[in-house]
């Protein structure tokens, strides 16, 4: 009976965790989604990327110009666009740190250092696929579509599974300290 | 059936974070994108079909038909002029995040004993669901807002940004949220990890 009350509370929070998730996620897509959020914060953040982006491949020897958001060589460019710029995988990564149960302080740490990775690879992202496009066309749309995407959001998971396992133990040695360790251990 | 498989059965599963979890991560991601590629023409079939069932169901007359010649969504109406182009829709980012599914349940400790392969089925029959919900959105945000006067004759203004916001979601969020959703409910991660799950102490 212990058992199964003790899996009850744990199929419970675990609900609860994806409930809140799934409303969170909602209410930042919503945000994001807004003229007034996607005019003022969303194009200045995605022209932001598409400059350090330039200023990277013109590093590796590509020879790129900017206007906003779009990355123009001789002969191909690409414009970043939601869905391209990181902001989706930091929905995701944003929503399941602030759904789970954590101090404040913690999750707005976690926030910061998870947020910056995603940003890191996602420049990296970027680059690839224009030099990708510049340089091996063929592969740009499969690259593009299935493996970069995958792959940062599958980046911001693992984020979110490092971070949240952390926070768990960090917790449980709070809960030992201010409790002492408990008979037999 | 040993006492672990009846814990993690109604407690959750005990996930590891380790160099081997990455690897088979990578080949659950390798596996995934294998059997995207492989099936992808007769999934979309499958899609197509029963999104253009739905969409029937709700028009008067039906006259909609999605068919899926490769690569792309095509729609078709029996009232457009026979003579104008049908719009076609993008098929790979409707369901690439199949290959996402596969990698997160890869990542779970052997992820080929028959339950838990038995779950990333399941999983991905809900993925499909979510597959022929987003497209029945597109479709009709396409209806909504592509089609000029046609369009604004037949939706409203709440109708238009319905269907469209609604794809939209799938598209910035949505899509890569699904398969999270999916496997976290399928697989109930236990957390935390054990310290030498990560291979060091933190």
């Amino acid at each position: 009976m212990k058992g199964n009350g003790k899996a009850a509370t744990s199929n419970r929070r675990s609900l609860l965790f994806l409930a809140r998730f799934v409303a969170l996620l909602l209410g930042f897509y919503f945000v994001v989604a807004s003229n007034p959020v996607n005019d003022a914060v969303i194009v200045p953040f995605t022209a932001g990327v598409a400059r350090i982006c330039a200023v990277i491949l013109s590093a590796i020897g590509e020879n790129v110009s900017v206007a906003s958001t779009e990355i123009r060589s001789g002969d191909f460019a690409v414009n970043i666009e939601n869905g391209c710029n990181g902001v989706e995988a930091a929905l995701l990564f944003g929503s399941a740190i602030l759904a789970f149960p954590a101090p404040w302080r913690r999750r707005a740490l976690g926030l910061v250092a998870g947020l910056a990775a995603i940003q890191a690879l996602n420049l990296v992202r970027v680059v690839s696929l224009f030099w990708i496009g510049a340089h091996r066309p063929a592969l740009f749309s499969s690259s593009h579509t299935v493996l970069w995407q995958s792959a940062v959001v599958l980046f911001s998971v693992l984020l979110f599974l490092f971070w949240a396992s952390r926070e768990q133990r960090t917790r449980a040695a709070e809960t030992v300290g201010e409790h002492g360790p408990s008979p037999g251990r | 059936m040993g006492r672990r498989r009846v814990a993690e059965e109604t407690a959750g599963t005990r996930l590891k974070l380790d160099g081997r979890a990455a690897a088979l991560m990578a080949a659950g991601f390798a596996a995934g994108l294998a059997f995207w590629f492989a099936f992808s023409g007769p999934y979309e079939k499958t899609v197509a079909s029963t999104a253009g069932f739905l969409i029937r169901i709700f028009e008067r007359p039906a006259v909609t038909s999605l068919s899926a010649p490769g690569g792309e969504i095509r729609v078709d109406r029996s009232d457009f002029p026979p003579a104008s182009p049908r719009p076609g829709l993008p098929a790979a980012d409707l369901h690439f995040n199949f290959v996402m599914l596969a990698a997160l349940f890869a990542f779970v400790p052997h992820p080929l004993e028959p339950r838990r392969f038995g779950r990333f089925w399941l999983a991905a029959a809900g993925l499909w669901g979510i597959h022929v919900l987003a497209l029945v959105f597109q479709v009709e945000s396409v209806y909504a807002t592509r089609l000029g006067a046609w369009s604004e004759a037949h939706y409203g203004s709440f109708a238009r940004n319905f269907w469209t916001a609604g794809f939209h979601f799938y598209q910035i969020a949505g899509r890569f949220a699904a398969p999270f959703v999916l496997w976290w409910m399928m697989v109930k991660p236990d957390l935390p990890f054990r310290m030498s799950d990560f291979g060091r102490r933190i």
